[in-house]
């Protein structure tokens, strides 16, 4: 494996206007500009091997999607180094430009009058692709897709979940070697998630094409990504396996009990988050876990008990309410 | 030549665009002819009082109103669609797929709207500048359809150029569509020889807003009296004013992505 991605404390820091509230704010504002620095992304370092799929978490404003532009070319940092594929993406080489891609959930590249396969072909001449490799791209990105009848309607006639299959496959017809995703399923139904998300996993086994991709839904990156990376405030607090971010940051287990008969107060194992007749489910510190289930099961009558990590959609939220751990 | 692959796929998705909407042709070519008509009576008022207008006969100036819809259809055609959606990407942040793509963004935003509706300017005008020849049997030979055409490409790439700074200045002040607002005020002051018009004017029109250029110069040099100098000068000026509104654009990406530099 050959390592396409090389970050080494890359920053950037954003100059901002700073404003009071009211008219006589803002017409001193005109005269006297207060700015402040805001840091976005601050000193982040990894790399990324061809092939992965990796994972980016973090709240609104976290800096993930400043980093994406950043690697993508968009933004110029404002310290540190960055190597992708060799290059340095700022830089905008067009032998760089044609070999990766950007698809932004909230944002669409196909032309909006015209049928989706009208764009599709404005792409063809963009990146010089010989007809036999668009049409044999073509191909493969309508089966996968299931893009079939989509192709000759107006894109403004497409729902949200159709015109996303379009704007994925119009970024991938020149087979990029890497994928910058950001929010690619934002609004998307769960069925439509599920569908982009199982493609995406397919194009990275057949293409072997890296892949960055931020996301709000943690289903997604569950899905997807063997690695993740938390960033938060712009720093990065996590860099690992998905499993073992929660190993790290979660400090409490979950039991879910069936019980014979339905109890009394069980608050005295732990937390009790919900019981319902003969089930409950509570939650207890994770160096106590086997001493509560022993006293659980010796104490009640007990048809069925099962210990599991918190959803993970939890553990993020107390990573990032807790800032760092 | 990419840009020409490209410029022929943007006119394909133009016409294809605008080719479900057919009866806009017959609207626009009414509109066009309603203020080609507007303007002809105008000068017709004007020459009902005298013999010339600063020098130039009636026929002259009908070809000046050839030139004016020539040059207006073509700005409509692509350059002022173009660059008013690049003006609208800015702000929706679809620009930054622009900057992802492998070929030069300043080609790409002028080339991403065609309005091919408005080549009826173009059409008219070119009958109101044949017209005007054929019926006062002005001798246009060679040297002077050629110092025309010469005169009309310095014109166009002056105004694209011009058009280029104007949508620039979007990368500083996303809201610029007002100014775009004073070059088509001053536009219409284009209808007529910028040398009637009072000194500041006539400058202005001259070296701020390359009015005189695009229309005045070229009905000079369809009418014989434009010199060498003259022309050599709007060439001159042409290729400047591109290669400033290339710097000037090229300074404006590095504001957008946030480099110091």
């Amino acid at each position: 494996m050959s390592t396409v991605i090389e970050i080494d404390r890359l920053s950037k820091s954003y100059v901002v206007p700073v404003r009071g509230a009211g008219v006589r704010a803002s017409i001193v504002s005109l005269v006297k500009r207060k700015t402040r620095t805001v840091e976005a992304v601050k000193e982040i370092s990894l790399s990324v091997e061809a092939g992965e799929v990796v994972g980016f978490l973090g709240p609104n404003g976290a800096g993930k999607t400043t980093t994406l532009k950043m690697l993508s070319g968009l933004l110029h940092p404002t310290g540190g180094t960055a190597s992708v594929l060799g290059f340095e993406p700022w830089k905008r080489n067009n032998d760089f430009l044609r070999q990766i891609t950007l698809v932004m959930g909230q944002r669409n590249q196909l032309i909006w009058d015209i049928p989706v396969i009208d764009s599709f072909d404005r792409n063809r001449v963009i990146y010089r692709l010989t007809r036999e490799e668009y049409r044999e791209r073509l191909d493969e990105l309508v089966e996968l897709l299931e893009l079939g009848e989509l192709l000759s309607k107006p894109v403004r006639n497409l729902s949200l979940g159709e015109r996303m299959k379009c704007e994925v496959a119009a970024a991938l017809l020149h087979h990029p070697r890497i994928l910058f995703l950001d929010e690619p399923t934002l609004g998307l139904d769960v069925s439509m998630q599920r569908r982009l998300r199982t493609f995406v996993e397919q194009y990275n086994k057949r293409t072997g094409a890296t892949v960055l991709l931020t996301s709000h839904y943690m289903a997604d990156v569950e899905a997807l990504c063997p690695r993740v990376v938390v960033i938060h405030h712009g720093e990065l607090l996590f860099d690992g396996k998905l499993a073992d971010l929660v190993r790290k940051f979660s400090a409490q287990k979950t039991l879910v009990l069936e019980l014979e008969e339905s109890q009394e107060d069980l608050s005295r194992f732990g937390q009790v988050v919900s019981q319902e007749g003969s089930r409950a489910t509570l939650r207890v510190p994770k160096q106590d876990t086997a001493e509560v289930t022993a006293r659980i099961l010796r104490e009640l009558k007990v048809q069925d008990l099962n210990v599991a990590d918190p959803p993970i959609d939890e553990i993020i939220d107390q990573v990032f309410s807790r800032g760092m751990a | 030549m990419n840009a020409l692959r490209l410029l022929v796929v943007y006119f394909r998705i133009g016409l294809l665009g605008e080719a479900q909407y057919r009866v806009n042709f017959l609207f626009q070519l009414f509109e066009t002819g309603l203020g080609m008509a507007s303007v002809l009576a105008a000068i017709w008022v004007v020459f009902s009082q005298t013999d010339t207008l600063g020098g130039w006969k009636p026929a002259e100036l009908t070809a000046l109103i050839g030139i004016y819809f020539i040059v207006l259809g073509s700005i409509n055609v692509m350059v002022a669609p173009s660059l008013q959606k690049f003006m609208e990407d800015i702000v929706t942040g679809n620009f930054d797929y622009t900057l992802t793509k492998p070929a030069d963004a300043q080609v790409l935003v002028s080339l991403s709207e065609v309005r091919i509706w408005r080549l009826a300017d173009v059409l008219l005008g070119a009958v109101a500048l044949v017209v005007s020849i054929v019926r006062e049997s002005m001798v246009v030979g060679w040297v002077e359809g050629g110092k025309f055409l010469l005169a009309l490409l310095a014109g166009a790439v002056m105004v694209y150029s011009f058009w280029i700074v104007l949508a620039t200045l979007a990368f500083w002040f996303i809201r610029v569509e007002n100014i775009l607002q004073i070059f088509w005020a001053m536009y219409t002051a284009g209808r007529w020889p910028v040398g009637i018009y009072p000194g500041w004017l006539k400058w202005t029109l001259t070296l701020v807003v390359p009015v005189a250029f695009a229309v005045t110069v070229p009905a000079e040099a369809v009418s014989g009296r434009a010199s060498g100098t003259s022309l050599l000068g709007a060439l001159g000026l042409a290729c400047v004013l591109f290669a400033f509104s290339r710097w000037f654009w090229r300074v404006g990406i590095r504001k957008y992505a946030g480099a110091s530099s």
